[in-house]
C-alpha cells in the first residue's frame, strides 16, 4: 500500500531556472498538501499536464528526493526513515533513468538482482519469464547502446522488476514507444494488477488513464483536485468522457485562481 | 552493506577489465607513451652527445709556438688548426658557429717564456669561444683547460728541474677506497628522489579518468538513478566507486613502475640500472611499509577525484575540477624531488606532500615509525573525511541533479 499524507514538495530556484520558467520567485512549489492512497491489486493514475507535480510525487515515493513536508508510507515504511527499505519493496522507472551503456541487458539483469538480493535461481526463473515476455532474448547479450529506444525501455522495464516488486512505479510509462511496444506494457501492468500488486503510474494521456487505471487522481498545479474511479469522476463533473472531464476540472481550478 | 559495496566495485572493474579499448587505453597506451617519448629524448640527446665527440673542431691560432701543433697532435686532441687572418671576420665566424675557438698566444711567446727573469710579467694566452653553440663549448672545455694546461706543464717541466718541488701533494691520486657509502641506501637515494614523484603522479593520472566517468559520467548519462532507486546506501555506492577506483588506479601505477624498471635501459639510452647506482635491493619490511603506504595513497586520490566529480554535472566539468588537484599532486610531488633538508616533524602532518617524503624516507631508510604512522593516519583519515562528504553529496538531490 503507498499512503501520501500532506505531502509538499518546494524546490529553491537558481537564477537560471527562474530565467527558464519566466519567474522572479525563487521559490517553486511542485507539489502542495497532496494525499493519496492507493492499495494492491489496482493501478492507480496521476492525471495531469506537463509541470502539475506527477512526477515530483513519484520521486519522493521513490526515495529519490526528499519530502519537504508530510509524509509517504510504502509498505508500511516511511520514505525518509527507512529508504532502503521502500527501495527493496518497489520497482521504478521513468524515462529519465537509464541503464548503463555499456554493459549487455543480461549483465544489468543480473547486476541489479544481485543489489536486490535475489537469490541465483529466482533471478535465472525471473530472467526466463521477463526476457520471454517482453521478447528481449534475442538482443539479450547485446550492450544498451546498440539497442533501440524501444529494446532499450523493454530491457529498462524488465530490469526494473527483476527482484518482482509488490510495488510497482511508472512514471509516463509509455512515453516514446510504439503502438506495439506500448501496448506491451499496458497489458504487462494489467498483468501485475491481476497478481494482486500495486501498480502506481504518471500519464498525461487521457486514452491511457481511461484504459488502464482503475483509480485516476487528477493533478493541477500540485494539487490533488479529484479522485476515484473513472465513472466516478465523469459523474462528478457531469462529462462524457476523461477529456471533458479533465478540462472541466482544469477550467474550475484555473478559474479559482483567476 | 559490504555486498552492496562489492557489488558496485565489481560492476565498476567490469566496465574497466571487460573493455579491451579500455584496458589498452587506461594500462597500456599511457605506459607506450611514456617509453617512446623517453626513448626518443634520451637517443637524440645521446646522438648529439656523440656529434660533439665526433665533431673535429676548427680552431685559429695566432702566433702558434713552433710546436704547439705537434704537442695537440701527441695529445691525441682532434682539431683543425688555422692561422688567423682578419680577427673581425674571425670573430664573426666564431658568433655563428663556424669557427669554434680561437687561441692567440702573444708575439714572441716562446722566447718571452723561455727568458723568463725573476719580476717580468707573465705572458699571458687569450681563447675566445662561443658557449651556445656546442662545438665551441666543447671545444673550449677540451683545450682551453684540457690542452693548454697540459703544454703549460709541459713548458714548466723545461724551466724546473724538480718537478716533484712544485707539487708539494697530491689529492686523491692513489685512493680507489675514496668513497664510503652504504651501497643499499646510495641506491635508494636515486631512486627515492624519482619513485615518489613518478608513482604518486601515476596514481592519480590512473585514476582521473575512469573517476571523473565513474561518477560525473553516470550523471550525464543518466544511469545514477537507477542505482539510487536500488535498495543500497548511498555510502555503499560511494565506497564501492571510491574502491573500483583505488583498484585501477593501484593496477596501473603497478603496471606504469613495472614497465619503468624494466624498460629503464631503454629510456636511458642503454645505460642499465647497475651503471646508474640503482638497486632495487628492498627489505621485506620496506616493502610491506611501501604497499601499505601506495594503499592508503590510493585511497585518498580516489577520493578527492569521486569529490570533484560529484560536484559536475558533466565528464568534462569534471576533469576541468580535476585539473588543479592534479597540479597540486606534481607541483608536491616535485618539491620532494629537489628537497635536500631533513624535513621537519610537521611535514608529516602536511596531507600529500607527508606521502611523497615518506615515500623517500621509506626507500633511502631515514623515516621513523612514528613519522610514517602520521602520514598512514593522515592519509587514511583525510581520506575517510571526504568518502563521508562524498556520501553526504549522494544524499544531495541538488548535487545529484535529479
Amino acid at each position: 500500500m503507498i499512503e501520501i499524507r500532506n505531502l509538499t514538495k518546494i524546490y529553491k530556484l537558481n537564477k537560471k531556472q527562474m530565467k527558464e520558467s519566466k519567474t522572479t520567485n525563487p521559490i517553486k512549489t511542485a507539489v502542495d498538501d497532496l494525499s493519496l492512497r492507493a492499495v494492491p491489486g489496482e493501478i492507480y493514475g496521476l492525471l495531469g499536464p506537463n509541470g502539475a507535480g506527477k512526477t515530483t510525487t513519484l520521486r519522493c515515493i521513490s526515495t529519490i528526493i526528499r519530502p519537504t513536508r508530510g509524509e509517504i508510507y510504502v509498505a508500511g515504511h516511511e520514505v525518509q526513515k527507512e529508504p532502503e527499505q521502500v527501495r527493496e519493496r518497489i520497482g521504478f522507472l521513468t524515462g529519465d533513468i537509464k541503464l548503463d551503456p555499456q554493459f549487455s541487458v543480461d549483465y544489468m539483469f543480473d547486476f541489479f538482482g544481485r543489489l536486490h538480493h535475489v537469490p541465483q535461481e529466482k533471478l535465472q526463473a525471473r530472467k526466463e519469464e521477463l526476457f520471454e515476455y517482453f521478447e528481449i532474448r534475442d538482443f539479450a547479450h547485446k550492450k544498451i547502446k546498440e539497442l533501440s529506444t524501444g529494446m532499450g525501455q523493454k530491457a529498462a522495464i524488465a530490469v526494473c522488476l527483476v527482484h518482482d516488486p509488490d510495488i510497482v512505479i511508472f512514471d509516463e510509462p509509455t512515453n516514446g514507444l510504439d503502438v506495439v511496444t506500448a501496448r506491451g506494457v499496458t497489458d504487462y501492468l494489467k498483468k501485475l494488477r491481476n497478481e494482486g500488486k500495486l501498480v502506481i503510474i504518471s500519464t498525461h494521456i487521457m486514452s491511457e488513464a481511461e484504459k488502464i487505471c482503475d483509480r485516476i487522481g487528477v493533478i493541477i498545479d500540485g494539487q490533488k483536485v479529484a479522485e476515484g474511479r473513472l465513472g466516478e469522476i465523469l459523474q462528478e463533473t457531469g462529462t462524457e468522457d476523461l477529456e471533458d472531464a479533465f478540462f472541466e476540472l482544469y477550467r474550475g481550478r484555473k478559474g479559482e485562481a483567476l | 552493506m559490504i555486498s552492496g559495496i562489492k557489488q558496485i566495485c565489481g560492476k565498476e572493474l567490469a566496465r574497466v577489465f571487460k573493455d579491451g579499448k579500455m584496458i589498452f587505453s587506461v594500462f597500456f597506451l599511457p605506459v607506450v607513451i611514456m617509453i617512446v617519448v623517453m626513448s626518443l629524448v634520451s637517443n637524440m640527446s645521446k646522438k648529439a652527445e656523440q656529434d660533439v665527440e665526433e665533431h673535429v673542431s676548427v680552431i685559429f691560432v695566432e702566433h702558434a709556438p713552433a710546436d704547439f701543433e705537434g704537442f695537440l697532435k701527441q695529445a691525441e686532441v682532434s682539431c683543425e688548426i688555422r692561422p688567423v687572418e682578419d680577427k673581425e671576420i674571425l670573430k664573426e665566424q666564431i658568433r655563428n658557429g663556424e669557427a669554434d675557438l680561437w687561441i692567440e698566444f702573444p708575439e714572441n711567446f716562446t722566447e718571452s717564456v723561455k727568458n723568463y727573469q725573476k719580476g717580468d710579467e707573465i705572458v699571458q694566452v687569450k681563447t675566445y669561444y662561443n658557449p651556445s653553440e656546442e662545438y665551441s663549448r666543447a671545444a673550449f672545455n677540451m683545450i682551453s683547460s684540457g690542452a693548454l694546461e697540459m703544454y703549460r706543464q709541459a713548458l714548466l717541466a723545461e724551466r724546473v728541474e724538480d718537478m716533484q718541488q712544485l707539487t708539494v701533494f697530491t689529492v686523491n691520486s692513489d685512493n680507489p677506497d675514496m668513497i664510503i657509502q652504504d651501497d643499499q641506501k646510495a641506491g635508494g637515494k636515486m631512486l627515492g628522489t624519482m619513485l615518489p614523484y613518478f608513482v604518486t603522479i601515476l596514481l592519480f593520472a590512473g585514476a582521473m579518468g575512469i573517476g571523473t566517468d565513474m561518477v560525473a559520467g553516470e550523471k550525464e548519462r543518466g544511469t545514477m538513478a537507477s542505482l539510487l532507486v536500488s535498495p543500497i546506501k548511498r555510502s555503499s555506492i560511494v565506497l564501492g566507486k571510491v574502491s573500483a577506483l583505488m583498484i585501477i588506479s593501484g593496477v596501473s601505477s603497478v603496471v606504469y613502475v613495472a614497465a619503468m624498471v624494466i624498460f629503464m635501459p631503454q629510456m636511458l639510452g642503454g645505460a642499465s640500472g647497475e651503471d646508474l647506482g640503482v638497486s632495487l635491493a628492498l627489505s621485506p619490511q620496506q616493502i610491506g611499509m611501501l604497499a601499505v603506504l601506495l594503499v592508503a595513497i590510493a585511497f585518498l586520490y580516489s577520493a578527492i577525484i569521486v569529490l570533484v566529480s560529484v560536484f559536475a554535472k558533466t565528464v568534462k566539468e569534471a576533469s576541468s575540477y580535476v585539473m588543479p588537484m592534479y597540479m597540486l599532486v606534481l607541483v608536491l610531488g616535485i618539491m620532494t624531488m629537489f628537497t635536500t633538508n631533513t624535513p621537519k616533524s610537521w611535514f608529516y602532518m602536511i596531507p600529500i606532500y607527508n606521502t611523497s617524503i615518506t615515500l623517500q624516507g621509506i626507500l633511502t631508510q631515514e623515516v621513523t615509525f612514528a613519522q610514517y604512522g602520521m602520514t598512514l593516519g593522515v592519509t587514511l583519515a583525510l581520506g575517510a573525511v571526504l568518502v563521508g562528504v562524498i556520501a553526504k553529496a549522494f544524499e544531495s538531490e541538488k548535487t545529484m541533479a535529479i
